[in-house]
């Protein structure tokens, strides 16, 4: 009786990632919506556009620290996002917080896309200089906090972190679909 | 973790201890990978391919989140605040 109680509270008080991340995505899509006014009519089209721009980064840095913390500090990637993320809120404040945001999301080894040609030479010189398997550094440039564990560890950290990107994408994309 | 051998020390291919641990986390990883689930025989995928293939569905999915922030900005400027559905949500998280 006892043990299936305890079951029953366990698995109440601990619901799917899923829940967990698009809870906490809705409540900071409802603060981001509630914080960026919109433009007047009267204003340009151009400005909005630019405060469209904005808020697309607001919501990318909240997708990725929601589904970070969300996972908690139980994964090494996850300590890592949420590490890296703070770091780049305390560095922009409301007025720069593209420049922030560019900071943060440039750890998720996002690169622009006219430097892609400057990285894939990059990437091919080191994969001569690489020893065992050349696809690791890259591996470890994308997950969080990569740098610092060994092969297997990178690995067991990338299944997670994939699974985790897949609830996300998954999550916004329903989120999407279902907003009028 | 200090008895793992890190990667620096076994230069020559991959350390002969943890080999069978690395054959196994790759195939593991594998079964994510949606272009190699159905197609490959499981033991013909060898580990950088795996490796690539998984960089390469980082980024896609690093895409589709832009793609989809882009269009969630897009929905909630045009959402009214104050509307039923909005109360809703927003009753649904303060649960």
């Amino acid at each position: 009786m006892t043990a299936s109680r305890r079951e029953i509270i366990t698995s109440s008080s601990s619901p799917p990632l899923r829940t967990r991340f698009a809870l906490r995505f809705l409540k900071n899509l409802m603060k981001i919506k509630k914080s960026t006014p919109l433009g007047h009519s009267s204003s340009l089209p151009s400005s909005s556009s630019l405060e469209i721009r904005r808020r697309t980064q607001l919501i990318k840095l909240a997708a990725y620290s929601s589904m970070a913390r969300a996972v908690g500090s139980r994964r090494v990637w996850s300590r890592a996002l949420i590490l890296k993320l703070s770091a780049g809120k305390r560095i922009g404040h409301r007025s720069s917080i593209s420049l922030s945001a560019r900071s943060s999301l440039r750890c998720l080894g996002m690169k622009r896309k006219r430097s892609k040609t400057v990285t894939k030479r990059f990437a091919a010189k080191k994969r001569q200089l690489e020893g065992p398997c050349p696809g690791v550094v890259e591996l470890q440039r994308l997950v969080p906090g990569g740098e610092s564990m060994d092969l297997c560890g990178l690995l067991e950290e990338t299944a997670h972190f994939v699974q985790c990107l897949e609830t996300q994408v998954r999550v916004m994309r329903s989120i999407a679909d279902q907003l009028p | 973790m200090s008895s793992r051998r890190s990667r620096q020390s076994s230069s020559s291919g991959s350390s002969r201890i943890s080999d069978d641990q690395i054959i196994e986390l790759i195939s593991k990883l594998r079964q994510f990978l949606p272009e190699i689930r159905d197609n490959r025989r499981s033991n013909k995928v060898s580990a950088s391919k795996v490796l690539q293939e998984t960089c390469s569905y980082i980024r896609n999915l690093h895409r589709e989140v832009d793609d989809l922030s882009e269009r969630l900005s897009q929905l909630l400027s045009t959402i009214d605040a104050d509307s039923p559905e909005a109360a809703i949500i927003r009753s649904l998280i303060q649960q």
